[in-house]
């Protein structure tokens, strides 16, 4: 295999990068400080949830509201890639997970209202057939079943927020035998056991008697890792009506699934992803980056890649850094940033300012081929993806993964060619 | 000439040693690592890395009681360490936890003899391996093993190895052939090499001579390792000074510490220094002087000086588990970047987290099962990949999957060696017969 392209980080943007790197037959590493934002997501693809910002009505359509958001913002990461080439990789990722057995379904016309596990509606694009059955344009009434052991979903909570909403929302708190001598579990291990037929007809037992009129059944997001399609439709079998999950807390187990997904196509095309291996610096020569290096048990290891992408993430996924001093900072390359100059522009007055906080749209400018610019290419075989990226408000408008899939996308085809 | 052929990479500043117990303020709680840890996927035992180790961390204070009732079942496989975002040293903080346990002699007696017995293999090998007919015999016999469940609750399907016929170094003194250069490199064999698989150390001997390094065996002791396991911190600080004491002045005349032992390795880098806080500049020149054999027969090829040329095919599928204390030395995977070079061999690389024996925690009848339940997707994946033997670079780990699959296993530096032409001894002189 040779040393074609260098990934830095592996989250949803890094680990498309790669995939679509490798499908051209580039040789490629993925080296990442640990796992990411993959675990922290909910396992769907958030495009665009609200727009203009303050808007208090999610998105219905992305695909029609986007030229709106290109035209206010054409900073915008989703203006670096344009709509034909977001629609190409939502397709790719669509395809990928059902060839892998795992169905995400949606389309850039319509966003999905959804479920949290507080009971609010979020707006998603792409989610998978394992959430589908949520839909709160649907008014079935449900029953949302939590686990007694599992603190991180409280199924009354979620239920009588939804009652308030006009969907008929019942719940029940499972205290199974297989879970009585824990004084907690996770939702991986609930994973984990939902994989056990056995584990699976107590469920099916304990949920039954309270059926009652739900013409469907929510669960936390905990129906199995690898195996979740076929835990989803036997649970849909055997309780007879619709079944869907409920992404919560981190770390999320629908997440862990699309991570294991795309890890396994770059591996399939000959690519290789490393975690605890972090960036601590780098090397260049002649406007080149000609090796990076990461932190070992003895001294740095150096990674010499013909092309090497940033996809180390923004403020909360570690690429970018701050300081009391006001500074803020790119942690591989030192990269120039764009950022309030000021640090009391950092934030607005309130926590939840409908219009964000002006830190989260610091990140690396970028040229069209998503070169980071500083006037002119800083480096020529340096790109960027993801949330590194400079301008936009990924929190506000619901576009972390949207972001994070198209620009990883568009990155990968262009550093694969 | 010097050897330092990795000089390219010394501008870089090392990340600094924090104190293992400070990074417990970087956990966010995101649990990632609970997600990835091998042994709360397999028993309630263990609650999780982030419970056990940055969250239970803030109630440890020296002079209280512990708050301790799970950590001892960390079996110290850094796979937490290796997936947090946020660079917390979860493993350490747990062998830190357990040492204080023991220091405060909170572990019954019975329990304690026999973490001091099996947690030296150096003792072991010195009393055993003269007796090895002997040895052997009794110790693989149902009767010994019954005894030593009896006496000391070493469980009795554990993995024991056997002590070779003649110890590593003794072989490597008294070789008329030995290759003279002005390029040397020190080899640190480790225990398992000298008292059980001699045929490790010979292959490593051959290879590195094959590229032109006259290899120096000093007198070495136990890394120290499975004492630190074990919470023994006293014991293993003597074990590692003495290795200081023994490796240095190679070390300050321009010699690299090349190991086969990757455990052995990871312990003389970074896990002494960091469990023990004991940095001292000799110390960290060791740090920064210390090869896993991969690890440096890659910066050999990075460098255009491995030899690559007449190497002979080896028509052989084989599965090859990267284990845990290998992956912890954050390098990638040198050893299967060396595989590939070798024509003809095919390698599968296992996805498995780890085997489950953890150096001595499968040999505790305690925790004997959790090391079985913890390994058994590796162990299904050795035997679907269905090869005459299988690659491992840690012996405590081939030791435990051989016993339980029963296919044999060799360290990944007696393929390069084959090879390269050399006889080779053990399983892989059966498959190349």
């Amino acid at each position: 295999m040779t040393n074609d392209v260098l990934v830095i980080g592996a989250g949803l943007a890094g680990l498309t990068t790669a995939w679509q790197a490798s499908l051209h037959g580039k040789g490629v590493r993925v080296i990442a400080k640990g796992w990411g934002a993959t675990h922290w997501h909910a396992g769907c693809v958030d495009v665009l949830g609200y727009w203009p910002m303050e808007s208090e009505t999610p998105v219905a359509n992305p695909a029609a509201t986007l030229p709106d958001l290109l035209a206010a913002n054409p900073q915008h990461p989703y203006a670096l890639v344009g709509l034909a080439r977001l629609a190409a990789a939502l397709d790719g990722l669509q395809q990928l997970c059902s060839d892998a057995g795992y169905p995400l379904v949606g389309s850039l016309d319509k966003n999905w209202r959804l479920p949290t596990a507080v009971g609010a509606a979020r707006p998603t694009c792409l989610a998978p057939a394992t959430m589908i059955a949520g839909n709160l344009d649907d008014h079935a009434p449900m029953l949302l079943v939590g686990f007694k052991q599992l603190p991180d979903f409280y199924a009354n909570v979620a239920a009588d927020n939804l009652a308030q909403q006009g969907i008929p929302a019942r719940h029940v708190a499972l205290d199974l035998p297989a879970l009585a001598g824990r004084n907690f579990t996770t939702a991986v291990n609930l994973a984990r056991f939902m994989q056990q037929s056995d584990f699976r007809a107590a469920v099916v037992q304990a949920v039954k008697p309270h059926l009652g009129e739900a013409a469907r059944v929510g669960f936390p997001a905990v129906l199995g890792l690898e195996e979740a399609t076929a835990v989803h439709q036997d649970l849909q079998a055997q309780l007879g009506r619709p079944v869907f999950e409920i992404p919560g807390l981190p770390p999320s187990v629908a997440g862990m699934r699309l991570h294991r997904i795309l890890k396994s196509a770059i591996e399939k095309n000959g690519g290789r992803v490393y975690d605890g291996m972090e960036a601590i610096g780098f090397a260049a020569d002649g406007g080149r980056v000609t090796a990076v290096y990461t932190e070992t048990s003895g001294r740095p290891r150096q990674h010499r890649y013909d092309r090497v992408v940033l996809a180390t993430g923004g403020i909360l996924g570690g690429g970018i850094v701050t300081n009391h001093a006001g500074e803020v900072g790119e942690v591989v390359f030192n990269l120039p940033l764009r950022h309030p100059e000021n640090r009391l522009e950092w934030f607005r007055r309130d926590f939840l300012d409908k219009q964000g906080h002006p830190i989260y749209r610091s990140g690396v400018s970028v040229n069209e081929n998503f070169q980071p610019m500083n006037g002119r290419v800083v480096y020529q075989n340096l790109f960027a993806a993801g949330n590194t990226l400079a301008g936009f408000e990924a929190i506000r408008e619901r576009s972390f993964d949207g972001v994070a899939l198209a620009t990883g996308f568009v990155v990968g085809n262009l550093v694969g060619n | 000439m010097t050897n330092n052929i990795w000089e390219a990479q010394l501008d870089i500043t090392p990340s600094d040693h924090k104190p293992v117990e400070l990074t417990l303020d970087h956990c966010i709680k995101c649990n990632i690592c609970v997600t990835a840890c091998p042994v709360t996927a397999v028993t309630d035992l263990f609650p999780g890395p982030k419970y056990v180790g940055p969250q239970a961390g803030r109630f440890r204070h020296q002079g209280q009681p512990s708050p301790d009732h799970s950590v001892d079942y960390c079996n110290g496989c850094r796979v937490c360490n290796m997936v947090c975002p946020t660079g917390v040293k979860i493993a350490e903080i747990n062998g830190r936890a357990r040492a204080h346990i023991v220091q405060s002699g909170q572990v019954p007696l019975r329990r304690k003899l026999r973490n001091n017995l099996i947690a030296r293999p150096e003792l072991m090998g010195k009393v055993g391996q003269p007796l090895a007919p002997i040895a052997n015999v009794l110790l693989h016999s149902g009767f010994g093993r019954f005894f030593a469940k009896l006496l000391l609750d070493i469980a009795p399907n554990a993995p024991l190895p056997r002590f070779s016929g003649e110890r590593f170094s003794r072989w490597a003194r008294k070789r008329p052939d030995a290759v003279r250069s002005a390029r040397k490199v020190v080899y640190f064999h480790g225990c398992s090499t000298e008292y059980f698989e001699a045929r490790v150390g010979k292959a490593a001997v051959q290879v590195l001579e094959a590229n032109g390094f006259e290899v120096i065996v000093p007198p070495q002791n136990c890394c120290g390792l499975p004492l630190l396991s074990n919470g023994e911190f006293a014991a293993a600080q003597a074990y590692h000074e003495s290795n200081i004491h023994h490796l240095i002045d190679y070390v300050k005349q321009g010699c690299v510490i090349v190991g086969t032992s990757t455990s052995c390795t990871l312990t003389l880098k970074e896990e002494a220094p960091e469990m023990l806080a004991y940095h001292t500049p000799d110390a960290q020149l060791l740090t920064a002087n210390t090869f896993d054999i991969h690890e440096f027969l890659v910066h050999l090829l990075d460098a255009g000086e491995l030899k690559t040329d007449g190497l002979k095919p080896m028509p052989l599928t084989l599965a090859y588990h990267p284990p845990c204390q290998y992956r912890a030395h954050r390098l990638g995977r040198p050893s299967t970047e060396i595989m590939a070079l070798i024509p003809e061999l095919t390698i599968i690389e296992s996805q498995a987290a780890c085997c489950g024996v953890g150096g001595t925690y499968g040999y505790k009848a305690e925790k004997y099962d959790i090391t079985m339940a913890v390994g058994k997707s590796l162990f299904d994946f050795v035997q679907e990949v269905n090869g005459p033997i299988a690659v491992c670079d840690s012996e405590t780990c081939r030791w435990n999957i051989a016993a339980v699959t029963g296919v044999p296993f060799v360290h990944p530096i007696e393929l390069l060696a084959a090879a390269y032409g050399y006889e080779p001894e053990g399983p892989l002189a059966e498959v190349m017969k």
